[in-house]
């Protein structure tokens, strides 16, 4: 019914907004305290709703209302715009994008697109939480059919037509309505076959505001339409006025009810009731009569009227109650416990911070002076601020339990939806992790999960066919490991096609070929950007959703992320965490005159520059038959200055590789407290941070994941410049 | 756009022009209870109301009935078609009693 | 005579929709891209109803409807708005600035139609 040309101008008009969208979801980030980025966001999406819903797009109505709600919850800051969040709705972006484009192309059913929208509604609702009650379809109230069923006994009075009494608010003209506006629109549900205008309440002049409504109806109306129907067309004015809607043949106890409620007299009530046809002049009679004889009803239990108005239903109050229930078991628990607002243990922390920095100096000072006293004071005071830091930082550490109990819901929904029988096991609950990161990798790991169970886990009959039960597993695990927590995502599934995935990605570009390649690096190439798209996912044996994504966010928490996978008998995803945010263990060198900080546990050994030989193409360096590739600090951050005769390789490894910092001077281990860098230095991928060194002066930590990042990227660039110069 | 006006051409008659509706109610009735005060017998013309809605209705009813407190002779004359279709729908016209020419569109 | 609706919605696919949906009704349609828009179209003009969405740019409907009351030309007209079930902060706001018409994004025409015929007729 509605015209291509105008679906063409919602086209573009979703283009445009998507496109605000996707600049407000840059710099989100950065200015996520501002309220003007987020109503942009909120605003794309609500329009874009609110035009398909138009169109009857019902696939991206649904799809942007979750996104909608969510951003409504930011909004009122209940929910906070962070990397993580920022991302998701970076791929709701995208994901948007694609059903316009297919809107825009005419076909309307987006299966594949549909599965899509499916995981990114889950991710989204995931950030609702509880919280979140079923909304009503329509904003009228709900109205119940009128039960038509005769308790025997019961007189049906009355002729085959409704009744409708109304008695309008006083502000019923002030509000721009007016009465007989309902009852023409009334008037097209069926045919009013009486109007009786009741003009009994307009006061004498003196009393009168002429502003004011005073008016009501009785109607007899003859129609086919339900009492929903009727009902509804006094939607604007239900809340202040007095509706009474008796279908065809009610109870004479209803009428009499309905006497009873109106304002005005008995008698004259009953009169209109027979002049409109509604009532015989005989069956009032006999109501006034019975009238008489009982006197009024009397009160009844409030529960009864609450049930027969169907105001409250009984899952509802067993809802309550079990609520109820789950407040009291917590508030047990707890019972030993203090509740600290995480501001002021971030606050402790910071302070923790400043004292290890003023205690280096303290050190430095003792060193320097060279007295034997101070240094030993110094020292057992470092120890106790060492304890000080654990155990400030212990405080923010948290089992991630909770995060994995999480998930016996997620896999219980998914396994449903999928039609799949998988068993969730959770190990290592009780592994403790800062709070920051417990709150930050919940999405990763969804994503992770459902991954696995979509695209790992094989249907019940292949399974049975590779002698493996029919169920099957997904465990979740967590432990510590040499100053980081390992989380893993294990599956019994069918394990990743390498030759699928080496395939996909040499027709993607990121790799040229094969050789060289062994086949974790070929597994881990699905974390690649680019590697991911939507027809990834049908095609490849899956887990192509929004990888790099996943990776990114990880990274994002100074983690990595790697993927074990045999054929058949299933893959693990590891990632790997620093357990804070906050202090790291910190490796300083100098090159020049600046100092730079390499994180302590990703330096495997250091080694002079002269004991190494440089491979011929000037990349790597060989290290006892190891090939390493390298990088000169002095290069990379463009230090001017002599090179020292004899310089130092720090190896640093991260995840499964390796690789070699090439700096002047080792200065050894130092605790640091991170500080973040400014917005000048965003686009920096190579620096995570600056410390104030107890000296004063500023030394910059490298991010080795980031700038091993950069190395091979250029070296991807020159790779690929020698390749087409040939 | 409230290009109603009141015009007294005789002390007996007044014309009601343009809207007879909550925008013009307050305004209309200290002009008609001062017109009825004034007149022993008193016309209202309603030929050029253009705009009538339950306000403008309950007005009249007011009026109406304030003019038989009163015991003075209150007459609507002319009434435009949306007058009439409002009296018509609102099942008032005996209550009001003026003599009416009612038309119905053949189209309807 | 034609009844006037004034009709004020950011999204242009939508007005064009409704501008072709709502003169084929038989009404007069004022189009307004947002409440500042809006507020330069009214010039005292009959308006006999109008419809507003509550998210816009420049003016959002919630002061649209604020200022439209403080004109007497149009403290009396008949106001939809156009809300999402996530806003009951704006509708209370709405309904507190004299709000009454409420329908619930996204809708289809015949929906709003509807409501519209509640409130007046063409």
């Amino acid at each position: 019914m509605i015209p291509d040309e105008y679906l063409q101008t919602f086209v573009v008009e979703c283009s445009e907004l998507l496109e605000q969208m996707e600049q407000a979801l840059l710099i989100v980030e950065q200015a996520a305290e501002d309220p003007e980025i987020i109503n942009a966001i909120f605003r794309a999406a609500h329009t874009i709703k609110g035009s398909a819903g138009m169109f009857g797009i019902e696939p991206i109505v649904e799809f942007t209302h979750a996104a909608e709600s969510v951003l409504d919850r930011v909004r009122s800051g209940g929910i906070a715009m962070d990397a993580v969040l920022a991302a998701l709705f970076i791929e709701v972006h995208d994901h948007l994008q694609a059903m316009i484009s297919r809107v825009a192309e005419g076909n309307q059913p987006f299966p594949e697109i549909d599965e899509r929208s499916k995981i990114l509604i889950a991710q989204l609702e995931a950030y609702l939480g509880e919280a979140k009650t079923e909304q009503p379809e329509q904003s009228a109230p709900a109205v119940h059919q009128p039960k038509l069923e005769r308790e025997p006994g019961d007189t049906v009075a009355g002729t085959d037509l409704w009744h409708i009494s109304l008695r309008f608010g006083p502000e019923v003209f002030r509000n721009g309505m007016d009465p007989f506006s309902f009852v023409r629109c009334l008037g097209k549900l069926g045919a009013i076959v009486e109007l009786v205008t009741i003009i009994d309440a307009i006061p004498a002049a003196a009393d009168m505001d002429p502003e004011t409504c005073y008016l009501g109806f009785e109607i007899s109306f003859s129609s086919d339409a339900g009492k929903a129907d009727i009902d509804a067309v006094f939607n604007f004015v239900r809340s202040d006025c007095l509706i009474r809607i008796l279908p065809p043949h009610s109870k004479i106890g209803e009428y009499q009810r309905l006497i009873q409620e109106l304002p005005e007299q008995e008698m004259r009530l009953g009169e209109i009731l027979v002049s409109c046809g509604t009532l015989t002049a005989e069956e009032l009679n006999t109501m006034l009569r019975l009238q008489a004889q009982h006197g009024g009803e009397p009160q009844r239990p409030i529960g009864e009227v609450l049930v027969e108005q169907h105001l409250v239903s009984p899952p509802v109050v067993e809802a309550a109650l079990e609520k109820q229930q789950q407040v009291k078991d917590n508030k047990r628990n707890e019972a030993n416990l203090i509740r600290v607002d995480a501001d002021k243990l971030d606050g402790l922390i910071n302070l923790v911070g400043e004292l290890i920095i003023a205690g280096a100096g303290t050190n430095l000072i003792a060193r320097r002076a060279g007295m034997a006293d101070l240094i030993e004071s110094t020292a057992t005071l470092s120890r106790l601020v060492e304890e000080v830091r654990d155990s400030a930082l212990a405080l923010r550490m948290v089992p991630i339990g909770a995060t994995f109990n999480r998930f016996s819901r997620v896999v219980r929904d998914i396994s449903k939806e999928l039609g799949k029988d998988i068993d969730l096991v959770i190990s290592g609950a009780d592994t403790e992790l800062d709070k920051t990161v417990v709150e930050k990798i919940g999405d990763p790991l969804t994503h992770l999960v459902r991954n696995s169970m979509d695209h790992g886990i094989e249907a019940a009959d292949l399974r049975i066919a590779r002698g493996k039960p029919a169920k099957g597993t997904l465990k979740l695990n967590a432990y510590h490991d040499a100053g980081s927590i390992v989380i893993e995502v294990s599956d019994d599934g069918g394990g990743l096609n390498k030759d699928k995935i080496l395939a996909k990605a040499i027709e993607r570009g990121l790799v040229s070929d094969g050789t060289g390649l062994s086949d974790k690096d070929i597994y881990n190439l699905i974390f690649e950007p680019g590697f991911s798209t939507a027809d990834a996912v049908s095609n490849l044996s899956g887990r192509g959703v929004g990888m790099d994504v996943v990776r990114r966010n990880i990274q994002a928490l100074r983690g990595s992320v790697d993927l074990d996978s045999v054929p058949e008998r299933g893959s693990t995803i590891r990632i790997r965490l620093p357990l804070t945010l906050a202090i790291i263990d910190g490796f300083m060198v100098g090159v020049g005159n600046a100092a730079y900080v390499v994180p302590l546990d990703m330096v495997v050994e250091c080694v002079e520059l002269q004991a190494w030989v440089d491979s011929s193409d000037g990349h790597y360096l060989n290290l006892r038959g190891e090939v390493l590739p390298y990088r000169r600090l002095r290069e990379h951050f463009g230090i001017d200055g002599e090179a020292v005769a004899r310089e130092n390789v720090v190896v640093v490894r991260y995840g499964e590789r390796k690789a070699g910092l090439v700096v002047d001077k080792l200065l050894g281990e130092f605790q640091t407290v991170i500080k973040p860098l400014g917005k000048l230095f965003r686009g920096e991928k190579s620096l995570g941070g600056f410390t104030i060194l107890g000296s004063g002066e500023v030394a910059l930590i490298v991010d080795v994941p980031g700038l091993m990042a950069q190395v091979e990227h250029e070296k991807l660039i020159e790779q690929t410049a020698v390749a087409a110069a040939r | 756009m409230v290009n109603r006006r009141t015009k007294n051409q005789q002390n007996n008659r007044i014309a009601i022009e343009g809207e007879l509706t909550i925008y013009t109610v307050l305004e209309l009735k200290d002009k008609l209870l001062a017109g009825l005060s004034d007149n022993s017998e008193l016309e209202l013309d309603l030929s050029e109301v253009g705009e009538f809605d339950g306000a403008g209705l309950q007005l009249l009813v007011m009026v109406k009935q304030q003019a038989t407190t009163l015991g003075k002779a209150l007459r609507f004359t002319g009434h435009s078609s949306v007058v009439l279709d409002l009296i018509d729908l609102s099942g008032l016209a005996g209550f009001f009693g003026d003599p009416l020419l009612i038309v119905r569109p053949s189209t309807q | 005579m034609a009844k006037t609706i004034l009709f004020v919605e950011d999204s242009a696919s939508v007005r064009q929709v409704m501008n072709s949906t709502l003169t084929r009704e038989g009404y007069q349609v004022i189009l307004a891209s947002d409440g500042q828009d809006a507020m330069g179209k009214l010039d005292g003009s009959k308006i006999h109803l109008i419809i507003s969405d509550v998210n816009m740019p420049n003016m959002d409907g919630i002061s649209f409807v604020k200022q439209v009351k403080q004109l007497p030309a149009y403290k009396f007209t008949p106001i939809i708005m156009l809300t999402t079930e996530n806003q009951a902060e704006k509708m209370n706001e709405g309904k507190a600035a004299g709000v009454k018409a409420w329908i619930v994004k996204p809708f289809q025409p015949p929906q709003l139609l509807a409501a519209i015929s509640q409130l007046i007729q063409a």
